[in-house]
């Protein structure tokens, strides 16, 4: 029994590091800009097919893929910014609409592109780690969850101590003050735009060996990534984190001990539970909804 | 004999900051009660509280001696107690008549069956009629068919009340009706609550203005930082130390 | 007097239409009346200011409803359909509660939310709902008379005709539903709803009613696609759907009753006539995104906003 736990654990723990990437990401997104990015799962479906496109298809060293993943689906980000949420700075709603128009092109260019099937990229590594006989980690689940480790500290010590850091937090703290003090919205968004879309991008890249692939893949990752950030509360990334650790592992258990299917009602009820009872979310602070 | 509204020991907190702190005060039927203080006195959450925008962190409202604390506002408007908004709230995308006509809705419920079965004629024309009529009482009869956002601001004010007005409630809450208005306008609306006194509405009022406030008080209220200040006529208020204190004093804390 | 012509030459060309289409393309008439009644009573709950990202699940709500009561309990088809409408319209009223606590962004999030649930549900439980391949053989249509027509209903033409019938009907109660009172409360929710509030409306229950009723209409779409197509499956109400409904309401545009239909008429036609004369197909969603995209960005006012500037100019001269 005790196995048992301790390898759903390990699951979960993998589960929560590129869940919690690709709610970061949104949660930045939306704490600067303010619109809610619904292409947000399209763009991990992107960095995963640069590492399709890059790594199975020519033989591209697998993190150089990933790192062009990230980038790549950062320029993503820096064009909806500059098309579509720049101009629609004053009405979210219509921000929100756009980027539902920006996923279904984004899916549909994937579909043009590489076709409707399923993708499974050869493993980067077939090695796994095992403890006690009964407990394993392929080792491929742990370069996801060191790399997310390192770059949310990265994205931490970002926000907290740098320059550009403090001027995405005050923004997103409060966009007029932040403008009167001298700090470009326009760059904000920018550096927001790039390192949320970025992020997301590097999870589906990441994952992209251990998962199938598919230009209809965003789906559940959009859908993850809402029920995170509510519970975790909309503005805060702390919460994003704290909230995508709580959901990996309710899911992961529930997805173990019954079914998948289960596993994603549960997580939308728990959503649901959040939205009635307090909207801020678990660890909410003020919000710009 | 039971004063038509009675606030007490009225208290609103919100987080660590208390807005309205034990506030005591009556409002006589037929009256035309005013309640002042400084900026940040706390009036308009008084007013916020008395119409159940805000639910009171303490204390009581009472209508007619029942208790209506913390009712939610719609049940507030619905025992008679309507309010209009500081900041010319209307719904400036309807026609003047269209406002007018969602003032009546207390009075005339709409009824989806009747209405889509075409059996609601005659309650439509008793609400148009009572809209209209609300409209001609504060001079808004030849504009109807204007958008309530093309009206004049002293219009606009004006259109506020006839909202308010077309349900006949027992009690207005009148928030600032008097700001921005140059003197003719002031006087004219002066002479309008008047009239609305006369026809048996009460009304509470919050204003600067203090020279409405003189002119049409019976009653005045006045508030500090939250707290009760005095209470009394006109001319007890325009003379009272407390009161004029209040506001030299305050002038220094204007928000 | 120009009101009663205009409505006699509409009837006219909805008799005379279907006649002079290809087989497929009276299919897609039948689709497209379908989906007016969709985008319509999206629209009336729009009215309040509510955008839900719910409202095509609830229209499969009508479908399964419909379907399963037809299928499994033989009732008589017209009478099914109705049930759908009931049906949906009670899923609405319950998920009322949870979801009218929340305003704005968050009640599309939950609204989302609670559509996603709902599809979950019909994936998981084969029994009733068919799991994941959903519901086949569905009842059609009986076959019957009108003396001067015979209804056969394997024929789209036929189900043309009924649906348009069965659309034209809806669309007349929410059009009076608009223009009543009731209507006009369900403005005042959404632009002042404080000021709403001062007159003494009860928001919650006139949000709830234009949820509740918009969704009953909803669900009498569901149960007509039911009975046409014959199979129903949870990815038949999916997010994509969901997508197309928002694409007609916002290109055609929401601030009168027929900008939406206007969007979805308009857009089908382009569908049909444009992308498959032009083999495009496929790229439908692609189309569709760029549509979206192009019209909040430069049209947010939607092509009722041309329509009116257009007769606005008439009515000058």
């Amino acid at each position: 029994m005790f196995e048992l736990l301790a390898q759903t654990s390990l699951n979960a723990i993998y589960a929560a590091s590129y869940i919690s990437l690709v709610a970061v990401g949104l949660v930045l997104i939306f704490g600067v800009m303010g619109v809610v990015n619904f292409a947000h799962g399209e763009l991990f479906m992107v960095g995963s097919y640069v590492v399709v496109a890059l790594y199975a298809d020519r033989m591209v060293p697998f993190f150089v893929a990933v790192a062009a993943g990230l980038i790549f689906v950062g320029l993503l980000g820096l064009l909806m910014e500059r098309a579509l949420f720049r101009p629609l700075r004053d009405n979210p709603l219509g921000g929100l609409v756009a980027s539902i128009g920006f996923l279904m092109v984004l899916q549909a260019l994937a579909v043009l592109g590489f076709g409707v099937r399923m993708e499974h990229i050869p493993p980067v590594t077939q090695d796994v780690i095992t403890f006690a006989d009964k407990i394993s980690i392929p080792v491929a689940r742990v370069y996801v969850i060191v790399t997310a480790i390192v770059m949310l500290s990265a994205l931490w010590y970002f926000l907290k101590r740098t320059r550009f850091g403090w001027a995405l937090r005050a923004s997103a703290q409060d966009p007029e003050a932040a403008a009167l003090q001298g700090i470009s919205v326009t760059q904000t968004a920018m550096i927001a735009m790039f390192i949320g879309a970025g992020f997301a991008g590097m999870a589906g890249a990441l994952t992209a060996p251990l998962i199938s692939i598919n230009p209809h893949m965003g789906h559940s990752v959009i859908i993850t990534a809402f029920i995170v950030i509510i519970v975790g509360g909309v503005g805060s990334l702390e919460g994003a984190v704290l909230a995508s650790v709580v959901y990996a592992f309710v899911h992961t258990f529930v997805t173990t001990f019954f079914d998948g299917v289960l596993a994603d009602i549960t997580g939308l009820a728990l959503m649901l539970i959040v939205l009635i009872v307090k909207p801020t979310g678990l660890f909410g602070s003020a919000d710009r909804a | 004999m039971t004063a038509l509204l009675e606030v007490q020991n009225l208290t609103m907190r919100f987080g660590g900051l208390t807005a309205v702190d034990g506030l005591n005060f009556k409002v006589e039927k037929g009256n035309i009660h005013g309640l002042i203080g400084p900026n940040g006195a706390g009036k308009t959450t008084t007013f916020n509280m008395v119409s159940g925008f805000y639910k009171p962190s303490h204390g009581k409202v009472l209508l007619n001696g029942e208790d209506i604390s913390g009712l939610p506002m719609h049940e507030v408007a619905n025992r008679g107690v309507v309010r209009t908004f500081q900041h010319s709230t209307l719904f400036a995308e309807l026609y003047v008549l269209d406002n007018a006509l969602i003032g009546t809705h207390m009075t005339f419920r709409p009824n989806l069956f009747a209405a889509i079965l075409g059996l609601d004629g005659a309650a439509r024309r008793e609400a148009l009629d009572r809209a209209r009529s609300s409209l001609e009482f504060f001079g808004l009869g030849d504009v109807e068919q204007e958008l309530a956002g093309d009206l004049s601001h002293g219009h606009q004010r004006a259109l506020g009340m006839a909202v308010a007005y077309a349900s006949r409630p027992d009690l207005i809450l009148l928030d600032e009706p008097f700001t921005g208005m140059n003197p003719e306008e002031t006087r004219q609306m002066m002479d309008l609550m008047r009239r609305l006194c006369a026809e048996g509405t009460t009304i509470l009022l919050v204003e600067h203005d203090m020279q409405a406030i003189m002119g049409l008080c019976d009653n005045i209220t006045c508030m500090s930082f939250g707290k009760f200040l005095a209470e009394g006529g006109p001319a007890e208020i325009r003379n009272h130390p407390d009161v004029i204190e209040a506001y030299l004093g305050g002038a220094r804390h204007v928000a | 007097m120009r009101n009663l012509f205009l409505w006699v030459a509409l009837a006219i060309a909805v008799i005379i239409l279907p006649n002079l289409v290809s087989f497929s393309q009276q299919e897609v008439l039948v689709f497209m009346t379908i989906n007016i009644l969709v985008v319509a009573s999206y629209r009336l709950l729009t009215l309040t200011g509510e955008w839900s990202l719910g409202h095509v699940v609830i229209m499969g709500v009508g479908a399964y409803a419909s379907a399963l009561v037809t299928k499994e309990l033989g009732l008589w088809v017209p009478l099914g359909i109705l049930v759908g409408g009931l049906a949906s319209a009670l899923i609405a009223l319950a998920l009322s509660v949870p979801l009218f606590r929340m305003k704005g962004f968050y009640f599309l999030i939950g609204s989302f939310a609670a559509g996603e649930i709902i599809r979950l549900l019909w994936k998981r439980f084969r029994d009733p709902f068919g799991g994941a391949k959903g519901i086949k053989g569905i009842d059609p249509m009986p076959d019957f008379s009108i003396g001067i027509y015979q209804f056969d209903f394997f024929e789209p033409v036929s189900y043309f005709y009924f649906s348009a019938v069965v659309v034209a009907f809806c669309l007349w109660i929410l059009w009076r539903i608009e223009k009543s009172p009731v209507g006009l409360t369900f403005h005042a929710v959404h632009w002042q709803d404080k000021l709403a509030q001062a007159s003494g409306v009860n928001l919650r229950r006139y949000r709830t009613m234009a949820f509740v009723i918009a969704s009953g209409f909803a669900g009498i779409a569901g149960a007509l696609l039911a009975h046409y197509i014959g199979t129903i499956n949870p990815n038949s109400f999916d997010v994509e759907v969901m997508v197309f409904v928002l694409t007609w309401a916002i290109v055609g545009g929401t601030g009168t009753f027929y900008g939406p239909i206007l969007g979805c008429v308009v857009l089908t036609i382009l569908n049909e006539i444009v992308l498959r004369e032009l083999g495009l197909e496929q790229t439908r969603p692609l189309i569709y995104g760029l549509i979206l995209i192009l019209s909040i960005l430069f049209m947010p006012n939607g092509l009722e906003s041309i329509v009116q500037r257009v007769t606005r100019r008439k009515d000058a001269k």
